[in-house]
């Protein structure tokens, strides 16, 4: 029986957010938005998501008068994204 | 990209991409910091050698405060240029950590050899050295390592050199550690960009 693919990391978008930031200490929302090409709206969106499930931490500020936002994964999201890999790996026989 | 759901496959290689265009993201002028601080220790040593050596002008010394003034604005310079802006990973926060603690007791150990008997030709390229072969480490690139290590062993050749030839043995080692390593770096960069 195969386990479920945790649905909020199962969506492009979200997928490729989560990827960027295991691989960097922290990315700036501009810098997510150029190497995924989605919307500002859209990536916002899918941010406060994946925020609210605890995935990631999200830190607004300024720097100067612009507004900077800096987003991390947090210990529970490098978790999901471990458990995330093993299922998939379970269901294509890696 | 949107927020369409994927299949186990496409999520595996949406995974590794992503990865790799993290890894891609170079930073063009990460050499430049070498570049800059080797070649003008060496430059500022060897004219503050020929200025005494020559008209036994020994104020020339203050030449040094130059270094941080002119070396500082263009480092800060070209790490804002480089390509790395937006993202920070793990290993750029422990190199300019180390680089900053390393830049702040040398430029202390400067500042005390005004007044005190500080053996700053000796200090200085040990401690660089140390900061060579460690940025070295971190990066995993191993010219740095080498040439930082030779540059730490060097230094100790200059506990029994004495005199004033000591600032031209000075300035080879900075050549030794920072001026050959930050070309080959740099090499490296360019051929990284052209190829992502």
């Amino acid at each position: 029986m195969f386990k479920e693919l945790d649905p909020l990391l199962h969506s492009q978008l979200r997928l490729a957010v989560m990827s960027i930031l295991l691989s960097v200490e922290e990315a700036e929302f501009v810098y997510i938005k150029e190497k995924t090409n989605a919307t500002a709206g859209n990536l916002s969106v899918q941010l406060d998501k994946l925020s609210e499930a605890g995935y990631i931490e999200i830190e607004k500020g300024f720097v100067g008068k612009k507004p900077r936002t800096v987003c991390r994964i947090t210990d529970k999201g490098c978790l999901a994204m471990e458990e995330y890999v093993n299922t998939l790996r379970q269901y294509i026989h890696i | 990209m949107e927020d369409k759901n994927l299949t186990e496959k496409e999520s595996l290689e949406l995974i590794a991409r992503m990865i790799k265009e993290t890894q891609n993201n170079v930073a063009r002028y990460a050499a430049y910091p070498l570049l800059i601080w080797g070649y003008l220790t060496t430059f500022i040593a060897v004219v503050v050698w020929f200025a005494i050596f020559k008209y036994e002008f020994y104020q020339i010394q203050y030449l040094w405060w130059s270094l941080p003034v002119i070396a500082f604005p263009l480092t800060i310079y070209f790490s804002r240029k480089s390509g790395k802006r937006g993202a920070q990973t793990y290993m750029d926060r422990i190199t300019n950590r180390v680089w900053g603690i390393f830049g702040c007791v040398g430029f202390l150990l400067s500042f005390f050899a005004f007044f005190q008997a500080v053996d700053i030709y000796f200090l200085i390229p040990l401690l660089m050295g140390m900061g060579v072969a460690i940025s070295g480490c971190v990066t995993k690139y191993n010219p740095m390592i080498v040439l930082g290590i030779v540059g730490i062993a060097l230094s100790f050749s200059l506990l029994f050199i004495h005199g004033l030839d000591r600032l031209l043995i000075f300035a080879a080692i900075f050549v030794v550690m920072m001026i050959i390593p930050g070309h080959l770096l740099n090499e490296k960069m360019k051929q990284e960009c052209l190829k992502s």
